[in-house]
């Protein structure tokens, strides 16, 4: 298995740099290096960084208001609040150009930076409430309990809370950082120059590969360094949790307050969902059965194909995702992990011409050419993110539960089929539906590999919508959404009606 | 020759020695109760025994037969005909009762399953739980289900890991005096850990006292308690 | 495994089998940027008349076409294409020289102007765009509006006016024809006084016609076929062809530009294709779907599409622009980023 992953997701990878490395004239290998392209660096990570910080601090406190307070329409606020993750960036970028603009006029521009940051705080604070809300509902109630017997509820929520979800906190801030940085539609959109959008630039504009291949290697290095303190340091807490033992956590009532928090919500529900998608519905010129008929007939026929594929991309994700993280465990090996890290931090252009430099071969033509393609470049782009939960999810089965299992003479295969993955049910659904909703809209490597004549719902959404009336590609995107939405529901109830044993899990 | 042999095992977890050059021997059909603080390798010792551990140097005999030695395993924990009550219980949460009872009868293709766990729950009085699940049992029942578990496959040697750790007096009462029995009644030998001497004290033929590692002393309940050992004597104490 | 084994196996051989019953001998694979909306109903039309199965991948200018152009680099010693269309000659000069075209010509190929194509017929060229001004009639009116892309720097347009990001697509090509007509001086000259006369950068041509029709702006500079769209949208927007004057710059046109590509996989077919579309049929439809003028002569058009004898065309030699665009694009650079 190590082998198979090393070739088929790693070996593109290592030929290109090799190729780089070996075929550049040596003085022009280095030519990235100078004053402007650090100073760009230093501009990205800044603007990452504050994307960082505020998604992770929105984020936080959602999940501490969601997870930790009673009120009304607590259950209705969680799942609103997840729910942009289904919109793509780009069209949060549209939303809020349009509306700066009508505040600001032409000066606008002036906050273009800002603008991009904003946009990336309301795209991946999904991300932070669902990293943080998972360590927070994993605390058991004594601890705050004992800490409330000696201490104020404040001094308790500083001294005891905050620390026990520190490390989500800081891996919410760290990953946030790496989508923020390695991405390239809303800077792009927002006309602010970026570390990305250089090398894209060099990409498309110039065509300069070696120089953009450099710069890629640069990022990378970045980015590998961002991860890598994740991996060193914080690998051994939770990422992201389901809970097996039920809801512990505890949840205080609130007698003040109540309208506040009602605000805070609806205005973040706001400016996150409501309005991308009243924008759409007003551009999409709701209600024209005409338009949404032909936006239909245009998509029908992509829908088996592209369902097809994410989910087969989905269940060799979670597969492997499942394999790596079963194998770091039972025998402590770290190297398919580390490997998928390099490879999820990998930019999507390099890794779509890393893809296509090796599998585009005569010998390899079932690869390239065919749908073989796609799913590796989903696994190679989500395989990371899916085996780091599932991680999580074995690591919260006690080893006892396997020892039981042994001493009373079931195979290793016996206790991994009926003990192990029946535990893990919780983790590889919220797995697979994740990775379901990343596959179903990856964009930036698939644009670049699909074979030819292959139509994917939102590749042919994206390569419609220009030129193409703005009623019709709004259209396009809210079936698009409609779809997701539709189809996540159906996965969430077929798991609770297939796994309706394990509810106890679903507390 | 002892039926439990531990010959001058030592054991190390991160670089950190739990045991260290440590011996015992155990008798057959009797209960012998490892003492000491927290930390002191009570817990390791069971997990060597039951071969969830290799010892680092030393071997392990168990009924003659050395079934570990320096860096290997040699009879595998399901070979050694061993019952295990985990501290945490380790109820598997998504079996009911009876499945968590007839999980290893079925790994075994043992025959007259039903009648057999038939026979436990009553041993037990949980008969009226068998559908149900581990969450939805009390703390007691939960003992109950762990240990008829354990002893379900008639072991030669019952581990049993603080199985009484947090239960409140009455109820400990109750089930002590029930393990009791049954081992009187079937006639395993049992290695029972604790930290609480009393508990001890009750359940143990044999009692040794263990301290960072290493065996203070061996004995029964009147050696243990005539000790001039000072560690003893303030342990005792508290 | 054997319960996933089965699962999985159960999804992955459907699939296998409807691709390979895609993977037919009698077809053409084709990389296009030209936006899919016009060219898909094409490339259709083409199946259906000669039975061969066209497999595209399309791409968009939105996107600077970073998808087919980079994949048709990359796939270089393999090729899996046989025919890039491409709506500018730009692209296919890039092509070119990086050894990934094969020259061309047929009969069809006769029927343009020496003009429009390759001298060595690496990329032949049929329909042409041009590029216009659209303006928002709520905020300006077609007499106020400037008459020549020079006329920009005047202070009297000061913030009002929008072009695409000048280091892709057509606006490249635009100011690439300007600097090879101007010199290079004049052309800076020209550029570093637009940009202190506050223009406006949007992302791409499409972002110039959302911002003109949105009245986020008074007027911008992009491609025919936006501005016919955005007509069809909205009746706010308006456009005019500029540099119409006999002592002028002259309007740039820019046709679409189709190349063999070299070791196409499925030569035949290719040329059968590039046959097509250069030809009066497909001249026609984009001239009905957008506005697009014919090469061809003869070629009915319907009345609001422009013909190529009412505009004063640019004088210049593709090659020599698509060579100036290569040597002005670190320039172009350093001045958006200024």
């Amino acid at each position: 298995m190590p082998a198979i992953l090393l070739t088929t997701l790693v070996a593109p990878l290592a030929f290109l740099i090799t190729d780089w490395f070996t075929q550049t004239d040596k003085s022009a290998l280095f030519a990235f290096l100078n004053r402007t392209t650090l100073l760009l660096i230093g501009k990205s990570l800044l603007m990452a960084g504050l994307s960082a910080f505020f998604a992770t601090l929105a984020g936080g406190l959602c999940s501490f208001f969601l997870h930790k307070l009673s009120f009304k329409w607590n259950r209705f606020y969680k799942i609103a609040l997840v729910m942009p993750l289904l919109i793509s960036p780009y069209i949060f970028a549209v939303a809020w150009n349009g509306g700066l603009h009508l505040v600001l006029g032409n000066d606008a521009s002036i906050f273009s930076s800002a603008g991009v940051v904003l946009v990336h705080s309301l795209v991946f604070l999904p991300l932070a409430f669902i990293i943080i809300g998972s360590a927070l509902s994993q605390i058991n109630a004594t601890y705050e309990e004992a800490g409330l017997m000696l201490v104020s509820f404040k001094k308790m929520l500083v001294r005891i809370i905050l620390p026990l979800v520190k490390p989500a906190i800081l891996i919410s801030f760290l990953l946030v950082m790496i989508f923020s940085l390695s991405d390239f539609s809303v800077p792009a959109y927002f006309g602010v120059q970026t570390f990305t959008t250089e090398i894209f630039t060099q990409f498309s504009a110039l065509y300069n590969f070696p120089l953009a291949i450099g710069q890629s290697v640069l990022l990378l290095t970045i980015c590998f360094a961002i991860m890598f303190s994740e991996a060193k340091y914080l690998s051994d807490s939770p990422f992201f949790t389901i809970s097996l033992k039920g809801n512990t956590s505890k949840k205080y009532s609130i007698n003040r307050g109540k309208g506040f928090l009602h605000l805070w919500f609806w205005f973040l529900l706001f400016i996150s969902l409501v309005l991308p998608v009243v924008l759409l519905t007003i551009q999409s010129s709701a209600g024209n059965w005409l338009i949404i008929k032909k936006a239909w007939q245009l998509l029908e026929p992509t829908f088996g194909y592209s369902l097809g594929l994410a989910f087969t991309g989905t269940v060799i994700i979670t597969l492997s995702a499942l394999w790596i993280a079963y194998t770091a465990r039972v025998y402590n090996s770290k190297l398919p992990n580390s490997l998928m890290m390099i490879i999820f931090v990998v930019p999507s252009t390099v890794s779509g011409i890393s893809l296509i430099r090796f599998y585009n071969h005569p010998s390899l033509a079932f690869v390239y050419g065919s749908f073989l393609i796609i799913l590796l470049a989903y696994l190679g782009r989500f395989g990371f993110i899916a085996s780091r939960i599932i991680a999580n999810g074995l690591k919260q089965i006690p080893e006892s539960l396997m020892e039981a299992a042994l001493l009373a003479g079931a195979s290793p295969v016996k206790i991994f089929f009926s003990i192990t993955i029946p535990l893990l049910i919780p983790s590889l659904l919220a797995t697979f539906i994740l990775s379901f909703i990343l596959c179903w809209g990856e964009l930036g490597v698939v644009i670049m590999v699909y074979p030819p004549g292959a139509e994917l719902m939102n590749i042919k959404t994206f390569t419609i919508s220009a030129n193409a009336p703005l009623a019709l590609t709004s259209t396009m995107t809210l079936l698009n959404l409609c779809i997701t939405c539709l189809l996540i529901a159906m996965f969430l109830l077929t798991g609770r009606v297939l796994f309706k044993k394990y509810s106890y899990a679903f507390y | 020759m002892h039926f439990i042999e531990l010959n001058h095992i030592s054991h190390n977890y991160q670089d950190k020695f739990v045991l260290n050059d440590f011996s015992v021997a155990i008798s057959p059909g009797k209960t012998t109760c490892l003492i000491g603080p927290t930390g002191c390798g009570k817990t390791t010792v069971l997990r060597l025994v039951a071969g969830l551990e290799t010892p680092s140097a030393g071997t392990i005999t168990i009924n003659y037969k050395i079934v570990s030695e320096t860096g290997r395993i040699i009879v595998p924990p399901h070979q050694r005909n061993i019952g295990y009550v985990f501290q945490d219980l380790a109820l598997w949460p998504h079996f009911t009762v009876r499945e968590n009872i007839a999980f290893g009868l079925k790994a075994r293709k043992e025959k007259n399953i039903g009648n057999r766990i038939g026979e436990l729950l009553d041993l037990f009085r949980i008969s009226d739980k068998t559908e149900k699940y581990p969450h939805q049992l009390s703390g007691g029942q939960k003992q109950m289900v762990a240990i008829a578990r354990s002893i379900a496959l008639q072991p030669e040697i019952l581990l049993m890991d603080e199985p009484l750790a947090n239960i409140d007096t009455h109820l400990k009462q109750n089930i002590l005096e029930h393990v009791m029995q049954l081992q009187q009644r079937l006639n395993f030998t049992m290695l029972y850990v604790t930290h609480n001497h009393r508990e001890a004290f009750q359940t143990g033929d044999i009692i040794v006292v263990m301290n960072e590692g290493k065996m203070v002393l061996k004995g029964t309940k009147d050696e243990i308690i005539n000790s001039s050992d000072r560690f003893i004597k303030s342990f005792l104490e508290n | 495994m054997g319960k996933f084994s089965s699962f999985i196996s159960g999804i992955l051989v459907p699939l296998v089998f409807l691709l390979s019953s895609c993977q037919n001998k009698n077809q053409v694979v084709v990389y296009t940027s030209v936006d899919q909306v016009f060219s898909e109903p094409v490339l259709k039309d083409f199946e259906i008349k000669t039975g061969i199965r066209v497999r595209a991948v399309y791409d968009t200018e939105e996107t600077k076409s970073t998808g087919v152009m980079n994949r048709l680099i990359a796939e270089k010693d393999n090729p899996q294409c046989d025919v890039f269309w491409s709506g500018d000659p730009v692209r296919n000069g890039v092509l070119q020289s990086k050894g990934i075209t094969f020259p061309f010509q047929s009969v069809q190929t006769n029927l343009i102007g020496e003009a429009f194509k390759d001298p060595e017929n690496h990329w032949i060229g049929f329909s042409a765009r041009a590029r216009v001004l659209i303006y928002n009639k709520n905020m300006t009116s077609s007499d106020s509006l400037p008459k020549s892309v020079l006329d920009f720097s005047n202070p009297s347009y000061r913030g009002q006016f929008t072009i695409a990001n000048p280091l892709f697509g057509t606006t490249t090509f635009h100011l690439a024809a300007i600097f090879t007509l101007l010199g290079d001086e004049k052309a800076k000259y020209w550029m570093d006084s637009i940009k202190q006369n506050g223009v406006i950068i949007a992302a791409s041509n499409g972002d110039v016609k959302r911002k003109v029709m949105n009245g986020e702006i008074a007027f911008g500079l992009t491609d025919t076929d936006d501005a016919f769209e955005a007509m069809k949208e909205s009746d706010a927007v308006g456009f005019v062809f500029i540099d119409l004057e006999e002592t002028g710059i002259g309007t740039l046109i820019m046709p679409n530009a189709v190349s063999l590509i070299k070791g196409a996989p499925h030569s035949e077919n290719a040329k059968k294709l590039i046959d097509y579309l250069i030809s009066q049929e497909t001249e026609s439809k984009l001239a009905v779907s957008c506005a697009q003028m014919p090469l061809i002569a003869g070629v009915k058009v319907p009345e609001n599409v422009p013909s190529l004898e009412n505009i004063r065309p640019m004088k210049i030699d593709y090659k020599s622009v698509s060579g100036k665009l290569e040597d002005i694009q670190p320039w172009l650079k350093s001045w958006l980023e200024k």
